[in-house]
């Protein structure tokens, strides 16, 4: 006998028939329990991105309908708009902004934001339901009960077609409540749920592709950033590439100006296209395992990897690159649209009485030293998320065994401090280099380039300041320490919203960010740096010594 | 080594006066159901929780205050291994053996890693160590940590379930490995529920239940305290038997008489019984099992449903 059966029911097999496959057993079976499941398990999750982004649509439209009251203020809004690349490429091609009303100007303020998003959210959804199941091993509990084969891709899929609609039906209600016409409302609501559902089927395609499922998620996020840049070339261009880009279909639906539904088609073929693509590819791929192999290791370590110390930079090395390639092309894009900064303000009274009240010169450096502030922001969010790593390597338990050898729990937190405190610095300053550079060749002036640097570095200690945040309250309250992004939340509404919720100095104050000289249109100042780096030294010092008189996980 | 120990999570008491001594160069069984309180124990041992009350000595030193400098001296093997998925199985032991060695190069009792040691071992447990640990089953996890664990020259193991998820042929291997270990003198505190390993392998043990130590002693030292089952036939019928103090569960069976019987009260009933002159009599000592199960027997309700121990909370991790 060759291969394996095992089939008990062989010799009584009139009272055992074999299963009946015609009626109702497939490679679906159970998709609708497993659709219950995912909605199930993602009830938090789907009610932030629901809150998150509703909420979203609904303060831009409010604050550009108190904005823009009058056809002469939208008519100022679009004549900055128009042609200036530095803003298509932020915003997307402005469609109905030639006979501008207040919902072509909402769309140009929020919907690429909104499509961003729909995307990242497709990809994970599905790869999360997908590949990650398959690597924790609860999937093959479900598997192995009377669940066809292709019941998870299916139900993840549904599920993100569920999510999708919901958050699109919230959107749509809140435009109509803003007095916007019906059809451009649904119209964006469609384009929503487009989007999110070609990069749901993207997230599908890469959960067979690649070899792990952190894999299947970069390549997925890599393929929203690139449609990003395919729209961005196209909206600036002829807009030929924008077509290429499942983002740029949706912007190409023009809602709120003379709606091209016909353009749902695109989304509406592509998504099933992706998924019968990526059901073809699994029946080419084993379980727990992608298309692409994974590679073998090394059968031995290398010296680098003898120590605590070692092993914090290992495991956040590749993590810390990706950062450094992100924010750096980020960082590179808004030094090279830094010239047009000064064209925004030519056509528009209200930003240049904005920019004179706060006492800033060039508009040049406004624009820059605000470009920095983001891009710091968002290299905090590397900070905590590197601080954090403490926690998920002693929640896990991979601690237990570095901790059963000679290394105390403060040189094994060191280890992953340094790496979160260099790469802060190391990212801001690739942030300034890269902005830098792009300044440098737009304006002409090679000057640039060390003063953006300095303008980077200037936010390294606040950075150091959330990094000890962090560490403190993973000392002290373990439980506790993803409470750590509140603070960068906060940091985040007390730089951008200060003025619009109209927030008192002393909550502004909490946040170390409105410490730092906002460099190059402020002028250096040092006390507050020193006093930031001794703040965030005694921050440090108290969490490694809670963390040294707490119980581990 | 441990003396009145308490820890509690909250209102969990999850060792409630623990009592352990471990002595130099013996196999301890440290034995319990789900959540009676070894990996906490174990735990505490290792300086990654911090005992409320009682004391704790380990290798002469406090587990709390001189982790480090203990830790040179230790290889340990948890129950449930989880490892950095992007590094190879060869990697992890490697770093876990470096830190072992530690920082400090000549401190007293110092490890050192036997390269020979670590080939044999990954060898004899059939172990890929090129493949990324991601890619692991929770054997092979398991055998990574054994790997890393047993080929340090430490002189005293903590082993926590260190065998859950190997095959047959590799628990054998891992026995041997832990013969060998006591050979070359180790102390080896093996925390299990596979009693026939425990069997095997231990020179004492220890039964905890509720965080609480509840015998302690040799096997031997434990069967004598214990009833002893008896199967006895005689030339004439036996009267009598159940009125001696110690002999419980008489059953006639068929010409055998069967009962169990104290070990203190052994020498008397033997000479009760030839006086019925006997013709075959087969007695069989406690097995561990039973020790066991006679401390958890009443958790257990219906005596003889005697599967699976009720889990208690309060074992994190």
């Amino acid at each position: 006998m060759t291969g394996i059966a095992v089939d008990p029911t062989v010799a009584t097999s009139e009272d055992h028939p074999a299963p009946d496959r015609s009626s109702s057993s497939s490679s679906f079976t159970g998709t609708r329990r497993l659709v219950w499941l995912v909605l199930r398990r993602d009830r938090f999750r789907i009610a932030m991105w629901m809150i998150g982004l509703v909420g979203l649509m609904t303060v831009s439209a409010s604050s550009v309908a108190a904005l823009y009251t009058t056809p002469e203020e939208l008519e100022g809004y679009a004549r900055t708009v128009r042609g200036n690349s530095a803003l298509i490429i932020q915003a997307g091609p402005g469609h109905g902004l030639d006979d501008p009303t207040l919902g072509a100007v909402v769309m140009n303020e929020t919907a690429l934001w909104l499509f961003i998003a729909v995307a990242v959210m497709g990809v994970f959804m599905v790869v999360r339901h997908t590949r990650t199941e398959e690597e924790t091993d609860r999937a093959e509990l479900l598997r192995a009960a009377p669940v066809g084969r292709h019941a998870p891709l299916a139900s993840a899929m549904i599920g993100s077609l569920v999510v999708n609609v919901t958050i699109a039906a919230g959107s749509v209600v809140a435009l109509i409540a803003f007095g916007l016409p019906a059809a451009g409302s649904i119209a964006f609501g469609a384009s929503m749920v487009g989007v999110g559902m070609v990069f749901a089927g993207v997230g599908a395609v890469t959960a067979q592709v690649a070899s792990g499922s952190r894999g299947a998620l970069a390549a997925g996020g890599a393929t929203v950033g690139i449609a990003f840049v395919l729209r961005a070339i196209g909206d600036v261009g002829n807009g030929a590439l924008s077509w290429a880009s499942p983002i740029g279909w949706a912007q190409s639906i023009r809602s709120y100006a003379d709606e091209r539904w016909w353009v749902l088609i695109l989304p509406a073929v592509a998504t099933p296209a992706l998924v019968v693509a990526a059901r073809a590819l699994q029946d080419h791929r084993d379980y727990g395992s992608g298309l692409v192999a994974q590679r073998s290791g090394r059968s031995e370590a290398t010296p680098a990897l003898s120590t605590a110390r070692g092993l914090a930079w290992r495991l956040q090395r590749g993590v810390l690159i990706g950062w450094a390639v992100g924010l750096g092309a980020l960082a590179f894009f808004y030094g090279l649209v830094a010239d047009q900064a000064e064209q925004i303000l030519e056509d528009n009274a209200d930003m240049a009485d904005f920019f004179a009240q706060l006492g800033i010169g060039s508009v040049t450096d406004a624009f820059l030293s605000t470009a920095m502030l983001i891009m710091a922001l968002f290299a905090t969010a590397f900070t905590v998320s590197s601080v954090l790593r403490l926690r998920s390597e002693e929640v896990s338990g991979r601690v237990d065994p570095i901790l059963a050898a000679p290394v105390d729990r403060r040189e094994w937190a060191s280890g992953h401090l340094a790496v979160a405190l260099v790469g802060s610095g190391a990212l801001a300053f690739v942030c300034g280099a890269a902005m830098g550079v792009g300044a440098a060749l737009v304006l002409g002036d090679v000057g640039r380039l060390g003063g953006l640097v300095a303008a980077a570095l200037v936010f390294v200690p606040a950075m150091w300041v959330v990094a000890g945040v962090t560490l403190l309250l993973h000392g002290l309250l373990p439980r506790w320490s993803l409470a750590a992004w509140a603070v960068i939340a906060w940091v985040f509404v007390a730089a951008m919203f200060a003025s619009v919720l109209n927030l008192p100095q002393w909550a502004l104050n909490l946040s170390p960010f409105q410490h730092v000289p906002a460099l190059p249109a402020a002028s250096m100042a040092w006390l507050p740096l020193v006093i930031l780096t001794a703040l965030a030294i005694g921050l440090i010092v108290a969490g490694l010594v809670a963390l040294d008189r707490r119980d581990m996980a | 080594m441990i003396e009145g120990l308490h820890k509690a999570f909250g209102t969990t008491r999850a060792v409630d006066g623990l009592d352990l001594d471990v002595r130099t160069g013996e196999v301890h069984g440290f034995l319990g159901p789900n959540g009676a309180g070894k990996t906490v124990t174990i735990r505490i041992l290792l300086g990654l929780l911090r005992a409320d009350s009682g004391t704790a000595t380990l290798l002469g030193g406090d587990p709390w205050r001189d982790a480090v400098d203990l830790h040179r001296r230790i290889g340990y093997v948890p129950g449930d291994v989880n490892l950095w998925p992007n590094l190879s199985g060869g990697e992890t032991i490697d770093l876990l053996a470096r830190l072992s060695e530690g920082g400090g190069s000549r401190r007293r009792g110092q490890q050192t890693i036997d390269r020979s040691k670590r080939d044999e071992l990954i060898e004899r447990l059939a172990l890929d160590p090129t493949k990324k640990s991601r890619t692991y089953s929770k054997g092979n996890r398991q055998k990574v940590a054994l790997v890393a664990g047993l080929s340090s020259g430490a002189e005293l193991l903590l082993l926590d379930e260190p065998t859950s998820g190997l095959d047959p042929l590799m628990e054998s291997v891992f026995q041997d490995c832990i013969l060998d270990a006591t050979r070359e003198g180790r102390t080896v505190l093996l925390s299990s529920h596979i009693l026939a390993e425990v069997e095997k392998l231990c020179d004492r043990v220890t039964i905890i239940r509720q965080g609480r130590a509840v015998e302690t002693g040799t096997l031997a030292e434990m069967r004598q305290l214990t009833r002893t089952s008896i199967t006895v036939s005689t030339d004439q019928p036996i009267d009598g038997l159940a009125t001696i103090e110690g002999v419980h569960d008489v059953a006639v069976d068929d010409g055998h008489v069967r009962f169990h019987v104290d070990g203190s009260a052994l020498d008397e009933t033997i000479r009760h019984l030839s006086g019925f002159g006997i013709r075959s009599l087969v007695s069989q000592p406690p097995t561990l099992e039973e020790l066991f199960l006679r401390h958890y027997g009443d958790e257990l309700g219906v005596a003889n449903a005697a599967t699976s121990p009720k889990t208690e909370q309060g074992e994190p991790g």
